[in-house]
């Protein structure tokens, strides 16, 4: 997943310092004032629960993987996305065994996973 | 030199006639190029018209001459495109390349994330979108100018086209791993689609928020052809079917239509079948599209310094809920 919180809070204050040309005023300028509060309102659900889904993700694909080694504790951002890169590339590989061999079982608890990994990281829009 | 100056020049030049520039101004209207709307004004001459010009940075790369040629084969016909002007692949007085076209007043698009977008004008917009669809979908390729510029693939390699496509967007734009697109696109290619009964012309992104409507259940205009191409007409239809573009809880697609009266439209403005093989194939591809489209506006949003909101979204937010249908299409699909 890109871009992460720190990220995209660093873009957007980017966003709100950069000069804008004169033809790009008006309705466009607007536009894009609501989209930046849009981003910030879905900044403010990552920051509540994107650390405990990549925490959740990174111990259940590391579960389905049956690793059993210990690794050290991440507290940041960048450390635990570091970590999930290296678990998801494991998962894929996984999972491209899973169906090489057919493995209806394997496949299909990872399917499920997906989409709880995918619903851990949802954002929603309010309105 | 401003852009104002600079259009002017330009407009002068081709025109043969001295040509001023006024009301000048940005809009939102797709990522890829920079849009803008003027007047050109030529003595008592005031022309209404719009610049799409490239971004340094966009959210996916596309063939501006295709776009123009794109709209230009459809110009005056029952799909109400623009009039395709002036296209400038070195760029010219502005330096990057651009296209202009005619203006289309008087409509808006909705946003394509906007609850309930077109009110009770929905069955319309829906009875014209789909019909447009279909036509757009009918027009035959000869003589078309998009068919003199867009590489035109058999019937039975249409869904390897696209989909290696999209999977190399993919491989050069992804900065950390997505097992669900992933394993979505192991089971696009393990199981081919039929081929179309013919090849067409596709818009590639005919979806809501991107046509011109009067509020009163009217299409004005059908706009950002830029990912128009050749290929199985189901893409387009697919496209425009993804739940991506539909409130969670609203059946209608992207709050026009149900789902069976969609078909039913574009079945009868196309003329072609739908086989339900072939558009489960092309709704499960049209998933993996977006996803590759989200991907890249992360690295474009990135590689461009932060500074387009629009690239942030694209590639955050509507990621995540691309990945949310993904992976529930995968796990109804089941395993392998």
């Amino acid at each position: 997943m890109s871009p992460n919180l720190p990220e995209l809070l660093i873009g957007l204050a980017v966003s709100l310092l950069r000069p804008a040309p004169p033809e790009a005023g008006g309705d466009y300028a607007a536009g894009r004032v609501g989209l930046m509060a849009s981003l910030l309102v879905l900044a403010s659900q990552e920051a509540e629960r994107g650390a405990a889904a990549r925490i959740w993700e990174n111990a259940a694909i590391t579960e389905l993987l049956g690793d059993t080694t210990s690794t050290p504790a991440h507290t940041t951002w960048s450390e635990l996305d570091a970590r999930n890169a290296d678990l998801r590339r494991a998962l894929i590989a996984l999972h491209i065994a899973a169906e090489d061999r057919g493995d209806p079982e394997l496949q299909g608890r990872i399917l499920a996973l997906y989409e709880a990994m995918a619903h851990a990281r949802r954002l929603e829009l309010p309105g | 030199m401003s852009l104002a100056a600079a259009l002017a020049a330009y407009l002068t030049r081709v025109r043969e006639t001295p040509t001023a520039v006024e009301n000048l101004a940005r809009i939102s209207g797709g990522a890829s190029r920079e849009t803008y709307r003027f007047d050109a004004v030529s003595g008592a001459e005031r022309l209404g018209l719009i610049l799409r010009r490239d971004p340094r940075g966009s959210l996916i790369d596309t063939d501006r001459r295709v776009e123009f040629l794109a709209i230009a084969s459809f110009e005056g016909k029952e799909v109400a495109a623009p009039r395709a002007l002036w296209l400038e692949e070195e760029g010219a007085e502005l330096e990057r390349p651009f296209f202009i076209m005619s203006r289309v007043d008087g409509g808006a698009a909705a946003g394509p994330f906007a609850p309930d977008p077109y009110g009770p004008h929905a069955r319309a917009i829906g009875e014209r979108f789909f019909s447009i669809m279909g036509a757009i979908a009918r027009e035959p390729l000869v003589g078309l100018p998009l068919a003199g510029a867009a590489l035109a693939p058999s019937p039975g390699d249409c869904w390897k086209w696209e989909l290696d496509h999209w999977t190399a967007v993919i491989d050069a734009d992804e900065t950390h791993p997505q097992p669900i697109v992933r394993a979505a696109i192991r089971r696009l290619r393990r199981d081919p689609p039929p081929p179309p009964a013919r090849v067409s012309v596709v818009h590639g992104d005919l979806r809501s928020g991107n046509f011109l409507h009067d509020g009163a259940g009217r299409i004005l205009a059908v706009l950002d052809w830029e990912m128009a191409h050749l290929g199985d007409p189901l893409e387009d239809l697919a496209w425009a079917m993804d739940p991506l573009w539909s409130r969670p809880g609203d059946p209608r697609v992207s709050g026009m239509v149900t789902p069976d009266e969609a078909l039913d439209i574009w079945r009868a403005a196309s003329g072609l079948e739908i086989g339900s093989k072939a558009l489960d194939w092309w709704r499960l591809f049209a998933s993996v599209k977006g996803q590759a489209i989200w991907t890249s506006a992360a690295k474009a949003w990135a590689d461009g310094g932060m500074t387009e909101p629009i690239l942030a979204f694209s590639g955050w937010f509507t990621a995540r809920a691309q990945d949310q249908i993904l992976s529930r299409r995968l796990a109804e699909l089941g395993p392998l």
